[in-house]
Protein backbone atom coordinates (compact mmCIF):
# COMPACT_ATOMS: atom_id res chain seq x y z
CA UNK A 1 0.00 0.00 0.00
CA UNK A 2 1.22 3.23 -0.77
CA UNK A 3 0.19 6.85 -0.02
CA UNK A 4 -0.13 10.22 -2.16
CA UNK A 5 -0.98 13.74 -1.82
CA UNK A 6 -3.15 15.85 -4.19
CA UNK A 7 -3.55 19.39 -4.06
CA UNK A 8 -6.41 21.38 -6.18
CA UNK A 9 -6.42 25.15 -6.67
CA UNK A 10 -5.12 26.26 -3.64
CA UNK A 11 -4.89 29.35 -2.55
CA UNK A 12 -3.03 30.87 0.09
CA UNK A 13 -2.38 34.82 1.96
CA UNK A 14 -0.75 36.74 5.03
CA UNK A 15 -3.24 39.00 5.95
CA UNK A 16 -3.50 40.65 2.67
CA UNK A 17 0.04 39.71 0.75
CA UNK A 18 -0.97 36.72 -1.31
CA UNK A 19 1.62 34.13 -1.48
CA UNK A 20 -0.05 30.89 -3.03
CA UNK A 21 -2.60 31.29 -5.92
CA UNK A 22 -4.25 28.88 -7.56
CA UNK A 23 -1.23 25.99 -7.10
CA UNK A 24 -2.58 22.26 -8.01
CA UNK A 25 0.06 20.03 -7.81
CA UNK A 26 -0.29 15.85 -6.87
CA UNK A 27 2.59 13.66 -5.27
CA UNK A 28 1.81 10.08 -6.49
CA UNK A 29 2.68 6.66 -4.29
CA UNK A 30 5.80 6.37 -4.46
CA UNK A 31 7.05 9.28 -6.15
CA UNK A 32 9.77 11.62 -5.13
CA UNK A 33 8.38 15.51 -6.58
CA UNK A 34 10.63 18.54 -6.50
CA UNK A 35 9.11 21.51 -5.37
CA UNK A 36 11.40 24.23 -6.77
CA UNK A 37 11.73 27.83 -6.12
CA UNK A 38 14.00 30.85 -5.28
CA UNK A 39 13.86 32.02 -2.08
CA UNK A 40 9.70 34.07 -1.44
CA UNK A 41 7.81 32.39 -4.27
CA UNK A 42 5.89 30.87 -1.79
CA UNK A 43 7.25 26.93 -1.14
CA UNK A 44 7.61 27.11 2.15
CA UNK A 45 3.87 28.60 2.64
CA UNK A 46 2.82 25.60 0.32
CA UNK A 47 4.31 23.01 2.55
CA UNK A 48 2.55 24.44 5.96
CA UNK A 49 -0.70 24.97 4.08
CA UNK A 50 -0.32 20.66 3.79
CA UNK A 51 0.34 20.29 7.72
CA UNK A 52 -2.29 22.89 8.63
CA UNK A 53 0.09 25.17 10.20
CA UNK A 54 -1.17 27.85 7.37
CA UNK A 55 -5.41 28.03 6.20
CA UNK A 56 -5.93 27.80 3.01
CA UNK A 57 -7.84 30.28 1.60
CA UNK A 58 -9.62 28.07 -0.97
CA UNK A 59 -8.63 25.04 -2.45
CA UNK A 60 -8.65 21.39 -1.41
CA UNK A 61 -5.58 19.35 0.09
CA UNK A 62 -6.74 15.47 -0.22
CA UNK A 63 -3.92 12.68 1.10
CA UNK A 64 -4.26 9.30 0.50
CA UNK A 65 -2.52 7.16 3.08
CA UNK A 66 -2.79 3.55 2.31
CA UNK A 67 -5.98 3.53 0.64
CA UNK A 68 -7.43 6.20 2.99
CA UNK A 69 -8.87 9.51 1.51
CA UNK A 70 -8.21 12.11 4.01
CA UNK A 71 -9.07 16.05 3.88
CA UNK A 72 -6.52 18.21 5.10
CA UNK A 73 -7.86 21.24 5.34
CA UNK A 74 -8.82 22.15 8.55
CA UNK A 75 -7.37 19.85 10.36
CA UNK A 76 -4.05 20.78 12.74
CA UNK A 77 -0.84 19.75 12.51
CA UNK A 78 -0.88 17.24 15.35
CA UNK A 79 -4.06 15.63 13.89
CA UNK A 80 -2.07 15.36 10.08
CA UNK A 81 0.97 14.08 11.99
CA UNK A 82 -0.97 11.79 13.28
CA UNK A 83 -2.05 10.40 9.59
CA UNK A 84 1.55 9.78 8.80
CA UNK A 85 2.64 12.91 7.10
CA UNK A 86 5.73 14.14 8.52
CA UNK A 87 8.03 17.59 8.30
CA UNK A 88 11.15 18.15 8.33
CA UNK A 89 10.87 22.16 8.55
CA UNK A 90 12.93 24.68 6.96
CA UNK A 91 15.59 25.52 9.47
CA UNK A 92 15.07 22.22 11.15
CA UNK A 93 12.99 23.22 14.37
CA UNK A 94 15.37 20.53 16.65
CA UNK A 95 14.59 20.94 20.32
CA UNK A 96 18.01 22.88 20.84
CA UNK A 97 17.91 22.05 24.87
CA UNK A 98 17.40 18.13 24.38
CA UNK A 99 20.05 15.47 23.47
CA UNK A 100 20.34 13.78 20.05
CA UNK A 101 18.15 10.91 21.47
CA UNK A 102 15.64 13.17 23.28
CA UNK A 103 14.62 14.74 19.72
CA UNK A 104 14.60 11.12 17.84
CA UNK A 105 12.60 9.55 20.91
CA UNK A 106 10.24 12.42 20.76
CA UNK A 107 10.18 12.13 16.69
CA UNK A 108 8.06 8.72 17.92
CA UNK A 109 5.38 10.55 19.71
CA UNK A 110 2.52 9.73 17.70
CA UNK A 111 1.10 5.90 18.61
CA UNK A 112 1.74 4.26 15.14
CA UNK A 113 5.69 5.22 15.89
CA UNK A 114 5.65 3.71 19.05
CA UNK A 115 5.70 0.45 18.17
CA UNK A 116 8.64 0.97 15.49
CA UNK A 117 11.00 2.65 18.27
CA UNK A 118 13.63 0.09 17.99
CA UNK A 119 13.76 -0.83 14.57
CA UNK A 120 13.07 2.89 13.00
CA UNK A 121 15.94 3.79 15.87
CA UNK A 122 18.52 1.55 14.59
CA UNK A 123 18.04 2.45 10.93
CA UNK A 124 18.76 5.90 11.97
CA UNK A 125 21.75 4.85 13.81
CA UNK A 126 22.58 2.95 10.50
CA UNK A 127 22.43 5.54 8.10
CA UNK A 128 23.33 8.05 10.17
CA UNK A 129 26.64 6.82 12.21
CA UNK A 130 27.24 10.11 13.67
CA UNK A 131 24.14 10.35 15.55
CA UNK A 132 24.51 7.27 16.97
CA UNK A 133 28.18 8.55 18.68
CA UNK A 134 26.01 11.79 19.54
CA UNK A 135 23.43 10.41 21.01
CA UNK A 136 23.84 12.11 24.22
CA UNK A 137 25.04 15.79 23.34
CA UNK A 138 22.70 18.26 22.85
CA UNK A 139 21.10 19.01 19.52
CA UNK A 140 21.78 22.93 19.50
CA UNK A 141 25.04 22.29 19.70
CA UNK A 142 25.74 20.27 16.87
CA UNK A 143 26.99 21.41 13.11
CA UNK A 144 24.47 22.81 10.84
CA UNK A 145 25.17 19.10 9.20
CA UNK A 146 24.43 16.94 11.72
CA UNK A 147 21.60 18.87 12.42
CA UNK A 148 20.03 18.10 9.52
CA UNK A 149 20.62 14.24 9.72
CA UNK A 150 18.84 14.60 12.96
CA UNK A 151 15.79 16.86 11.83
CA UNK A 152 16.11 13.87 8.67
CA UNK A 153 16.02 11.29 11.45
CA UNK A 154 13.28 12.39 14.20
CA UNK A 155 10.99 12.97 10.85
CA UNK A 156 11.85 8.94 9.96
CA UNK A 157 11.11 8.00 13.85
CA UNK A 158 7.58 9.21 13.44
CA UNK A 159 7.34 6.28 10.79
CA UNK A 160 5.15 8.64 7.93
CA UNK A 161 4.04 7.22 4.44
CA UNK A 162 4.70 10.51 3.03
CA UNK A 163 7.96 12.79 3.87
CA UNK A 164 8.12 16.70 3.28
CA UNK A 165 11.32 17.77 3.18
CA UNK A 166 11.28 21.94 3.44
CA UNK A 167 14.61 23.77 2.04
CA UNK A 168 17.09 20.80 3.42
CA UNK A 169 19.94 22.45 1.90
CA UNK A 170 19.93 25.92 3.79
CA UNK A 171 22.63 26.90 5.39
CA UNK A 172 24.90 23.89 4.71
CA UNK A 173 28.41 23.33 2.73
CA UNK A 174 27.51 21.83 -0.61
CA UNK A 175 29.20 18.72 0.20
CA UNK A 176 26.67 18.47 3.21
CA UNK A 177 24.25 19.09 0.98
CA UNK A 178 24.58 16.12 -1.83
CA UNK A 179 24.71 13.75 1.55
CA UNK A 180 21.40 15.39 2.91
CA UNK A 181 19.65 14.77 -0.60
CA UNK A 182 21.54 11.12 -0.60
CA UNK A 183 20.33 10.46 2.82
CA UNK A 184 16.64 11.32 1.68
CA UNK A 185 16.54 9.05 -1.10
CA UNK A 186 17.99 6.41 0.84
CA UNK A 187 15.12 7.22 3.63
CA UNK A 188 12.55 7.04 0.45
CA UNK A 189 13.81 4.18 -0.51
CA UNK A 190 13.86 2.20 2.78
CA UNK A 191 10.38 2.92 3.62
CA UNK A 192 8.94 3.18 0.17
CA UNK A 193 7.63 7.08 1.50
CA UNK A 194 6.63 9.49 -1.06
CA UNK A 195 8.61 12.39 -1.19
CA UNK A 196 7.70 16.01 -1.63
CA UNK A 197 10.89 18.27 -1.11
CA UNK A 198 11.18 22.29 -1.42
CA UNK A 199 14.31 23.13 -2.67
CA UNK A 200 16.61 25.61 -4.35
CA UNK A 201 19.68 24.05 -5.12
CA UNK A 202 18.04 22.93 -8.55
CA UNK A 203 20.93 20.77 -9.58
CA UNK A 204 20.90 18.96 -6.11
CA UNK A 205 17.20 18.48 -5.55
CA UNK A 206 16.69 17.33 -9.60
CA UNK A 207 19.56 14.10 -9.06
CA UNK A 208 16.42 12.72 -6.82
CA UNK A 209 13.90 13.84 -8.20
CA UNK A 210 10.98 12.03 -10.50
CA UNK A 211 9.36 15.26 -11.61
CA UNK A 212 9.08 18.44 -10.29
CA UNK A 213 6.88 21.71 -10.17
CA UNK A 214 8.61 25.56 -10.95
CA UNK A 215 6.83 27.73 -8.52
CA UNK A 216 7.37 31.35 -9.31
CA UNK A 217 5.51 34.62 -7.22
CA UNK A 218 2.95 31.69 -5.96
CA UNK A 219 2.32 30.16 -9.05
CA UNK A 220 3.42 27.09 -10.69
CA UNK A 221 5.10 28.11 -13.48
CA UNK A 222 6.39 24.57 -14.83
CA UNK A 223 5.34 21.03 -14.57
CA UNK A 224 8.66 18.79 -15.53
CA UNK A 225 7.05 15.60 -15.80
CA UNK A 226 10.66 14.01 -15.77
CA UNK A 227 14.05 15.45 -14.92
CA UNK A 228 14.72 15.36 -17.79
CA UNK A 229 12.04 18.03 -18.97
CA UNK A 230 13.32 19.90 -16.01
CA UNK A 231 16.48 20.24 -16.98
CA UNK A 232 15.91 21.18 -20.59
CA UNK A 233 13.32 23.51 -19.76
CA UNK A 234 13.71 27.11 -20.94
CA UNK A 235 12.47 29.07 -17.61
CA UNK A 236 14.29 26.69 -15.28
CA UNK A 237 17.63 27.16 -17.14
CA UNK A 238 16.88 31.31 -16.74
CA UNK A 239 16.07 30.89 -12.72
CA UNK A 240 18.85 28.67 -11.97
CA UNK A 241 21.84 28.89 -14.77
CA UNK A 242 21.13 32.69 -15.75
CA UNK A 243 21.04 31.35 -19.37
CA UNK B 1 38.69 26.25 71.10
CA UNK B 2 38.20 22.69 69.77
CA UNK B 3 35.80 22.56 66.16
CA UNK B 4 32.88 21.00 67.84
CA UNK B 5 32.92 18.19 65.45
CA UNK B 6 29.87 16.39 66.64
CA UNK B 7 27.72 19.71 66.27
CA UNK B 8 28.76 20.24 63.00
CA UNK B 9 28.01 16.46 61.46
CA UNK B 10 24.75 16.77 62.96
CA UNK B 11 24.24 20.21 61.56
CA UNK B 12 25.31 18.72 57.91
CA UNK B 13 22.62 15.80 58.48
CA UNK B 14 19.72 18.43 59.80
CA UNK B 15 20.26 20.33 56.38
CA UNK B 16 20.51 16.97 54.30
CA UNK B 17 17.32 16.20 55.57
CA UNK B 18 15.88 19.88 55.12
CA UNK B 19 17.24 19.72 51.62
CA UNK B 20 15.21 16.67 50.94
CA UNK B 21 12.12 18.37 51.95
CA UNK B 22 13.04 21.44 50.14
CA UNK B 23 13.08 19.18 46.79
CA UNK B 24 9.23 18.39 47.50
CA UNK B 25 8.75 22.14 47.90
CA UNK B 26 10.50 23.07 44.54
CA UNK B 27 9.49 20.27 42.24
CA UNK B 28 6.23 21.50 41.41
CA UNK B 29 8.32 24.90 40.56
CA UNK B 30 10.88 23.17 38.57
CA UNK B 31 8.22 21.92 36.21
CA UNK B 32 5.99 25.10 36.29
CA UNK B 33 8.52 27.60 36.28
CA UNK B 34 11.82 25.72 34.65
CA UNK B 35 9.64 23.86 32.17
CA UNK B 36 6.49 25.45 31.35
CA UNK B 37 7.49 28.97 31.45
CA UNK B 38 4.91 30.05 33.94
CA UNK B 39 6.13 32.19 36.85
CA UNK B 40 3.49 30.48 39.62
CA UNK B 41 4.06 32.46 42.13
CA UNK B 42 1.38 30.79 43.98
CA UNK B 43 2.93 27.38 44.39
CA UNK B 44 3.20 27.71 48.09
CA UNK B 45 -0.29 28.75 48.57
CA UNK B 46 -1.07 25.73 46.99
CA UNK B 47 1.25 23.88 50.08
CA UNK B 48 -0.64 25.19 52.42
CA UNK B 49 -3.56 24.29 51.45
CA UNK B 50 -2.16 20.68 50.87
CA UNK B 51 -1.39 21.32 54.73
CA UNK B 52 -4.83 22.05 55.87
CA UNK B 53 -6.11 19.19 53.85
CA UNK B 54 -4.20 17.10 55.59
CA UNK B 55 -4.59 18.95 58.72
CA UNK B 56 -8.54 18.37 58.68
CA UNK B 57 -8.75 15.01 57.97
CA UNK B 58 -5.81 14.72 60.58
CA UNK B 59 -7.95 16.25 63.32
CA UNK B 60 -11.18 14.79 62.23
CA UNK B 61 -10.31 11.34 61.01
CA UNK B 62 -7.09 10.26 62.43
CA UNK B 63 -5.98 9.69 59.28
CA UNK B 64 -1.89 10.31 58.33
CA UNK B 65 -1.01 13.49 56.63
CA UNK B 66 0.83 11.70 54.13
CA UNK B 67 -1.44 9.03 52.80
CA UNK B 68 -4.25 12.04 52.83
CA UNK B 69 -1.87 13.70 50.58
CA UNK B 70 -1.05 10.90 48.20
CA UNK B 71 -4.89 10.04 47.87
CA UNK B 72 -5.79 13.91 47.28
CA UNK B 73 -2.79 14.60 44.87
CA UNK B 74 -5.70 13.44 41.55
CA UNK B 75 -7.51 16.41 43.03
CA UNK B 76 -5.46 18.91 43.03
CA UNK B 77 -3.93 17.19 39.69
CA UNK B 78 -6.95 18.53 38.20
CA UNK B 79 -7.16 21.74 39.89
CA UNK B 80 -3.79 22.33 38.28
CA UNK B 81 -4.94 21.21 34.90
CA UNK B 82 -8.14 23.78 35.40
CA UNK B 83 -6.06 26.85 36.46
CA UNK B 84 -3.61 26.32 33.82
CA UNK B 85 -6.83 26.33 31.11
CA UNK B 86 -8.15 29.90 32.81
CA UNK B 87 -4.49 31.09 32.38
CA UNK B 88 -3.57 29.83 29.07
CA UNK B 89 -7.48 31.14 27.93
CA UNK B 90 -6.95 34.42 29.80
CA UNK B 91 -3.42 35.33 29.26
CA UNK B 92 -1.15 32.77 27.30
CA UNK B 93 -3.48 32.61 24.58
CA UNK B 94 -3.24 36.64 23.83
CA UNK B 95 0.58 36.70 24.73
CA UNK B 96 -0.02 38.68 27.95
CA UNK B 97 1.44 36.39 30.20
CA UNK B 98 4.57 37.90 31.20
CA UNK B 99 2.90 40.72 33.48
CA UNK B 100 -0.42 40.29 33.56
CA UNK B 101 -0.34 36.11 34.32
CA UNK B 102 2.35 37.46 37.53
CA UNK B 103 -0.62 39.11 38.25
CA UNK B 104 -2.84 36.10 38.21
CA UNK B 105 -0.87 34.16 40.25
CA UNK B 106 -0.69 36.79 42.97
CA UNK B 107 -4.09 37.04 42.97
CA UNK B 108 -4.59 33.54 43.16
CA UNK B 109 -1.87 33.66 46.23
CA UNK B 110 -3.53 36.37 48.48
CA UNK B 111 -6.94 35.16 48.07
CA UNK B 112 -6.18 31.81 48.89
CA UNK B 113 -4.66 32.92 51.80
CA UNK B 114 -7.48 35.00 52.62
CA UNK B 115 -9.82 32.81 52.35
CA UNK B 116 -7.59 29.79 54.66
CA UNK B 117 -7.50 33.20 57.28
CA UNK B 118 -11.69 33.30 57.61
CA UNK B 119 -12.12 29.79 57.58
CA UNK B 120 -9.10 28.69 59.83
CA UNK B 121 -8.07 32.21 61.41
CA UNK B 122 -4.32 32.93 61.91
CA UNK B 123 -3.60 30.19 64.82
CA UNK B 124 -1.05 27.49 64.20
CA UNK B 125 -2.26 23.79 63.63
CA UNK B 126 -0.28 20.76 63.54
CA UNK B 127 -0.76 17.41 63.10
CA UNK B 128 -0.70 14.04 64.65
CA UNK B 129 1.49 11.08 63.75
CA UNK B 130 3.46 8.28 65.01
CA UNK B 131 6.49 9.62 63.63
CA UNK B 132 6.01 13.28 64.69
CA UNK B 133 8.42 13.05 68.17
CA UNK B 134 10.61 10.24 68.19
CA UNK B 135 14.58 10.46 67.08
CA UNK B 136 16.27 7.45 66.20
CA UNK B 137 20.15 7.75 67.72
CA UNK B 138 23.54 6.26 66.25
CA UNK B 139 25.91 7.14 68.40
CA UNK B 140 25.91 11.27 68.34
CA UNK B 141 24.12 11.26 65.37
CA UNK B 142 20.19 12.48 65.91
CA UNK B 143 17.93 11.67 63.15
CA UNK B 144 14.33 12.88 64.65
CA UNK B 145 11.53 11.19 62.22
CA UNK B 146 9.82 14.32 61.76
CA UNK B 147 12.29 15.05 59.46
CA UNK B 148 13.28 11.42 58.30
CA UNK B 149 10.13 10.93 56.93
CA UNK B 150 8.91 13.85 54.98
CA UNK B 151 12.73 13.70 53.60
CA UNK B 152 12.14 10.23 52.41
CA UNK B 153 8.86 10.63 50.69
CA UNK B 154 10.16 14.16 49.07
CA UNK B 155 12.85 11.59 47.53
CA UNK B 156 10.58 9.43 46.09
CA UNK B 157 7.65 12.10 45.26
CA UNK B 158 10.91 12.86 43.38
CA UNK B 159 12.35 10.10 42.02
CA UNK B 160 8.87 9.05 40.76
CA UNK B 161 8.55 12.59 38.79
CA UNK B 162 12.33 12.39 37.33
CA UNK B 163 11.22 8.67 35.61
CA UNK B 164 7.85 10.30 34.06
CA UNK B 165 9.77 13.21 32.59
CA UNK B 166 12.49 11.06 31.00
CA UNK B 167 11.14 7.77 30.05
CA UNK B 168 7.97 8.69 28.83
CA UNK B 169 6.60 10.30 25.83
CA UNK B 170 4.55 12.92 27.69
CA UNK B 171 7.49 13.58 30.06
CA UNK B 172 9.22 14.36 27.29
CA UNK B 173 7.20 16.36 25.59
CA UNK B 174 7.07 18.77 28.56
CA UNK B 175 10.53 18.99 28.58
CA UNK B 176 10.21 20.37 24.99
CA UNK B 177 7.33 22.18 25.05
CA UNK B 178 9.27 25.86 25.96
CA UNK B 179 11.63 24.92 23.13
CA UNK B 180 9.62 25.00 20.60
CA UNK B 181 5.65 24.71 20.41
CA UNK B 182 5.41 24.66 16.91
CA UNK B 183 8.00 21.90 16.22
CA UNK B 184 5.72 19.67 18.65
CA UNK B 185 2.86 19.96 16.90
CA UNK B 186 4.83 18.56 13.98
CA UNK B 187 5.66 15.46 16.60
CA UNK B 188 2.05 15.29 16.92
CA UNK B 189 1.78 16.52 20.02
CA UNK B 190 -0.80 19.34 21.59
CA UNK B 191 1.58 22.06 23.01
CA UNK B 192 -1.65 23.10 25.38
CA UNK B 193 -1.80 19.38 26.43
CA UNK B 194 1.64 18.69 27.15
CA UNK B 195 1.10 21.94 29.52
CA UNK B 196 -1.89 21.61 31.16
CA UNK B 197 -0.98 18.34 31.92
CA UNK B 198 2.63 19.29 33.40
CA UNK B 199 0.64 22.05 35.35
CA UNK B 200 -1.43 19.72 36.72
CA UNK B 201 1.30 17.57 38.08
CA UNK B 202 3.26 20.47 39.36
CA UNK B 203 0.22 21.50 41.70
CA UNK B 204 -0.59 17.79 42.89
CA UNK B 205 3.07 17.48 43.87
CA UNK B 206 1.96 20.40 46.50
CA UNK B 207 -0.54 18.71 48.04
CA UNK B 208 2.08 16.26 48.94
CA UNK B 209 4.71 18.80 49.87
CA UNK B 210 2.08 20.65 51.70
CA UNK B 211 1.44 17.27 53.87
CA UNK B 212 5.42 16.73 54.37
CA UNK B 213 5.52 20.65 55.68
CA UNK B 214 2.88 20.63 58.27
CA UNK B 215 4.52 17.21 59.34
CA UNK B 216 7.70 19.32 60.07
CA UNK B 217 6.18 22.10 61.43
CA UNK B 218 3.23 23.66 62.71
CA UNK B 219 1.57 25.66 59.86
CA UNK B 220 -0.39 28.85 59.56
CA UNK B 221 -1.80 30.73 56.34
CA UNK B 222 0.99 33.08 55.41
CA UNK B 223 3.32 30.24 56.29
CA UNK B 224 3.56 29.72 52.21
CA UNK B 225 5.18 33.44 51.95
CA UNK B 226 8.50 32.03 54.03
CA UNK B 227 9.04 30.16 50.54
CA UNK B 228 8.42 31.91 47.98
CA UNK B 229 12.00 33.31 47.89
CA UNK B 230 13.56 29.82 48.52
CA UNK B 231 11.78 27.64 46.27
CA UNK B 232 12.66 30.33 43.05
CA UNK B 233 16.08 30.47 44.05
CA UNK B 234 16.38 26.21 44.72
CA UNK B 235 15.03 26.45 41.49
CA UNK B 236 17.02 28.89 39.35
CA UNK B 237 20.30 27.52 41.36
CA UNK B 238 20.00 24.03 40.43
CA UNK B 239 19.38 25.15 36.60
CA UNK B 240 15.83 25.82 35.01
CA UNK B 241 14.23 22.77 33.48
CA UNK B 242 16.56 20.30 35.16
CA UNK B 243 15.13 18.05 38.53
CA UNK B 244 18.25 16.33 38.89
CA UNK B 245 19.68 20.14 39.06
CA UNK B 246 16.60 21.38 41.84
CA UNK B 247 17.63 18.15 43.64
CA UNK B 248 21.08 18.90 44.28
CA UNK B 249 20.78 22.67 44.86
CA UNK B 250 17.76 21.76 47.50
CA UNK B 251 20.35 20.04 49.00
CA UNK B 252 23.13 22.25 49.21
CA UNK B 253 20.82 25.14 50.29
CA UNK B 254 19.26 22.92 52.75
CA UNK B 255 23.00 22.35 54.58
CA UNK B 256 24.24 25.64 54.06
CA UNK B 257 21.16 26.79 55.63
CA UNK B 258 21.68 24.49 58.30
CA UNK B 259 25.40 24.93 59.52
CA UNK B 260 24.64 28.79 59.16
CA UNK B 261 21.49 28.15 61.84
CA UNK B 262 23.85 26.13 64.27
CA UNK B 263 27.21 28.28 64.20
CA UNK B 264 25.69 31.69 63.34
CA UNK B 265 22.23 31.71 64.13
CA UNK B 266 19.16 31.16 62.07
CA UNK B 267 18.85 34.78 61.12
CA UNK B 268 21.71 34.48 59.04
CA UNK B 269 20.46 31.24 57.13
CA UNK B 270 18.73 33.21 54.28
CA UNK B 271 21.44 35.38 53.95
CA UNK B 272 23.72 33.08 53.25
CA UNK B 273 21.87 30.66 51.23
CA UNK B 274 21.19 33.66 48.78
CA UNK B 275 24.97 34.43 49.05
CA UNK B 276 25.27 31.16 47.45
CA UNK B 277 22.77 31.83 45.15
CA UNK B 278 24.32 34.98 43.70
CA UNK B 279 27.95 33.50 44.11
CA UNK B 280 26.77 29.90 42.00
CA UNK B 281 24.81 32.59 39.26
CA UNK B 282 27.87 34.94 38.88
CA UNK B 283 30.00 31.75 37.90
CA UNK B 284 27.54 29.72 36.56
CA UNK B 285 24.41 31.27 35.01
CA UNK B 286 22.82 28.67 33.90
CA UNK B 287 22.61 27.19 37.24
CA UNK B 288 24.22 23.55 38.63
CA UNK B 289 22.78 21.47 35.74
CA UNK B 290 21.41 24.07 33.39
CA UNK B 291 21.43 23.11 30.09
Amino acid sequence: MASSIAIENVHAAYGAVRVIEDVSLRVDAGETVALLGTNGNGKSTLMKCIMGIVRPQAGRIVADIDGQKHDLVGKTPEQIVDLGIALVPEGRRLFPKLTVEENLLLGAFRKTARAQIKANMDFCFEAFPRLAERKSQLAGSMSGGEQQMLALGRALMQAPRILLVDEPSVGLAPLLVARTIDAIKQLKEHYQLTVLMAEQNFTQAVRIADRGYVIVHGKIAFEGRSADELNNNDLVRQLYMGM
Amino acid sequence: MDFPVELFINAVIAGLLLGGFYAAVTSGISISFGMLDIVNIAHPAFIIVGSYIAYIFNISLGMDPIIVSVVMAPAFYVLGMMVYQIYYLSFEKRGQESLRGLAFFFGVLFVTEVVLILVYGVDYRYVEAVYIGPTLKFGFIDLPLRMLVPCISALVLFAALHLFITRTFTGRAVMAVSQDQGALQLMAADPVRIKRIAFGLSIATAAVAGALLIVIQPIEPSVGREFIGRVFAICVLGGLGSLPGTLIASILLGVVESITATFYGPSWAPAVAFGFLLLTLAFRPSGLLGR
